[in-house]
């Protein structure tokens, strides 16, 4: 997986900002700037990165997206991890803390809940009372988006212990476990569409696992984990899958799959992150154990 | 009326995604469409026919001139199954590179932007755009996360961030494949647009597009994307529960135009399904995008009923049926 040029090209691909664009020469996005400052910790080139997020933080603790996007982000959960991952636990850290813990994903209008928990109509696809996280507010959770945000918020439970913080942790890993497909992965939302059953993503598998490590629940999705990171031929999917099964101590199996190869930064960044950092993610046991 | 059990679950479900927005009736017509417009309907039974010339035929029959321009190729990408046939066919991208760049356009190029799986690169593998299309990685734009400008006005929302590589091209190419949908009935040209919102802001899946609407969404894109031409890959399209976990379907055939609500309308008929029915198609036909009425097309080609191939559709969507 150890791709021994990613660090060589991250440090080449800097933008004078201190960013990362998704691919080189292209802008800087939070996301690639994020993962490459993981990977280059202790670099001053992780620095000037810090520097550039810091200022691309809003007044009420959200992160936007990249410079000129006036959205608020899911990467939030990355600055905040990223931030504890550096010692940092001054404002910007706290406002992160506290844009996440008033970010919820939007399921659906009260009655609309309503009349899924009379059961009248059937058993909807997910438990609608269960709230995990966005991409943006205002829309409803999904499972690559909780995943960081439960990463970020049992990273700030050290420091910023609260009953709030440890509900939203429990009703967070509950949303992800709910919409676990019947094959034992996860798919981008919800494990059936219109009553049929979704197929588990790998990508998606990986990072349910990571906002879950710990979890007593997790065999068979592991299990699965194992699987796709032998198959899989996405170096994204490779990536987040060592990471997820190192994080829950399993073994990762050798590829059996020719990896394709990606121009992405993101991907160089996960190749290092996934060999010698994945201590990043690393939360310990799941809030329900 | 009441709805049924499947009703119910199939509107409540959407409004999940949908947002409350799904329960807003239909807008009432601004103005009747006006003029007519052309659709070539081109047999090809298989992807090993000679594909550019029959989309060379296409274009010639609907008179697009494409020299100097910069046309942005945009196919239908989503995920891959071995056992179906979710995305454009990657002969029909390799046929309509090759077709525009001999009609004199200055520059040809591939974007997309999938909505689920998050390594593009990969699903292009996998569908073996990357090995079959010569250059393939400099010819492409991952629109999910290319940079990106603001547009002014999108639905209810102040603006919509959308890329620059889209925004600047001079003719947008819709390669869309014939699938049913199970939120909007049908998925062809205009429903492929939702590719070009940016998911490094909007998110895997681009769940912003189903809280304002589904409908109201593919009709606002093709609002936004004026100079665009279609071709929709149908010469294996997907029925049943599409666009995703349907079944293929062999339709053989490429349905070609400048008009995209034209072009969605007539692939509806040869799909079986009345286009007054979908959504969307009713509101761009009302809002002026283009025409819908069977008398206001002029089909050039194949006859629509000389290609008609009727699609399984899913219960929810029985009602659509042509009569």
């Amino acid at each position: 997986m150890k791709d021994p040029t990613a660090a060589v090209r991250l440090r080449q691909t800097q933008n004078a900002d201190g960013g990362w664009g998704y691919f080189p020469g292209k802008q800087s996005w939070l996301e690639p700037t994020v993962y490459a400052a993981v990977a280059l910790a202790g670099d001053p080139a992780a620095d000037r990165a810090w520097t550039l997020l810091k200022s691309w933080q809003a007044s009420d603790g959200g992160w936007r997206p990249s410079a000129d996007v006036q959205v608020p982000s899911w990467g939030t959960s990355l600055c905040v991890s990223l931030a504890e991952s550096r010692g940092e636990f001054g404002e910007p850290f706290q406002k992160g803390v506290a844009w996440l813990l008033t970010s919820a994903g939007s399921e659906g209008p009260l009655w609309q809940r309503f009349l899924f928990r009379t059961k009248l109509f059937g058993e909807p696809d997910r438990n609608l009372d269960l709230k995990g996280w966005p991409w943006k507010p205002d829309t409803a959770s999904w499972v690559e988006p909780t995943a960081h945000a439960l990463v970020a918020l049992k990273h700030a439970s050290a420091k910023l212990p609260s009953r709030k913080l440890r509900e939203r942790v429990r009703i967070g890993e509950a949303q992800l476990l709910d919409v676990r497909c019947r094959d034992g992965g996860w798919n981008y939302g919800s494990h059936a569409a219109l009553e049929v059953d979704l197929v588990a993503f790998p990508e998606t598998t990986a990072l349910a696992l990571i906002g879950l490590q710990g979890h007593p629940d997790l065999g068979k999705s592991l299990d699965l984990a194992s699987r796709m990171a032998r198959e899989t031929t996405s170096p994204l999917a490779r990536g987040w899958l060592t990471i997820a099964l190192r994080l829950n101590g399993a073994d990762v199996p050798q590829s059996t799959a020719e990896i394709a190869s990606s121009p992405e930064t993101m991907i160089a960044a996960l190749s290092i992150i996934a060999e010698d950092k994945v201590q990043f993610f690393r939360t310990g046991a799941a809030a329900t154990t | 009326m009441t709805p049924n059990r499947r009703e119910f679950l199939a509107v409540a479900g959407a409004s999940v995604f949908a947002g409350y927005a799904g329960f807003a009736g239909a807008s009432p017509p601004r103005r009747a469409p006006l003029g007519s417009a052309s659709v070539s309907v081109i047999k090809a039974k298989s992807y090993s026919d000679d594909l550019v010339s029959r989309i060379l035929e296409g274009v010639k029959q609907c008179g697009l001139d494409v020299r100097g321009q910069r046309v942005l190729l945009k196919p239908n990408l989503v995920e891959f199954d071995p056992k179906t046939c979710i995305n454009t066919d990657v002969s029909v991208v390799a046929a309509a590179l090759e077709a525009f760049r001999s009609l004199g356009a200055a520059e040809v190029i591939v974007g997309e932007g999938p909505g689920h799986r998050r390594d593009t690169y990969a699903i292009a593998e996998m569908t073996r755009y990357r090995t079959e299309i010569p250059k393939f990685d400099a010819l492409f734009t991952d629109l999910n996360r290319d940079d990106v400008s603001p547009i002014q006005g999108f639905a209810d929302r102040g603006q919509i961030y959308l890329p620059n590589t889209a925004l600047r091209a001079d003719l947008i190419v819709s390669l869309a494949k014939m699938k049913t949908h199970h939120w909007a009935g049908a998925t062809l040209s205009m429903k492929n647009f939702f590719g070009v919102v940016p998911g490094s802001i909007y998110g895997w899946p681009k769940n912003e597009l189903h809280q304002v609407g589904i409908d109201e969404s593919i009709v606002e894109l093709n609002r936004i994307f004026r100079r665009t031409f279609a071709i929709v890959d149908g010469v294996i399209g997907m029925e049943g529960n599409g666009p995703i976990q349907g079944t293929p379907k062999q339709v053989g055939v490429l349905v070609m135009g400048s008009d995209l609500p034209a072009v969605d309308a007539t692939c509806c008929r040869i799909m079986g399904i009345d286009p007054s029915r979908v959504d969307y198609l009713r509101m761009a036909s009302e809002r002026s995008l283009g025409v819908i009425e069977e008398a206001h097309i002029e089909q050039r080609g194949e006859t629509i009923k000389s290609v008609s191939a009727p699609f399984e559709l899913i219960a929810k969507f029985k009602e659509l049926r042509l009569a």
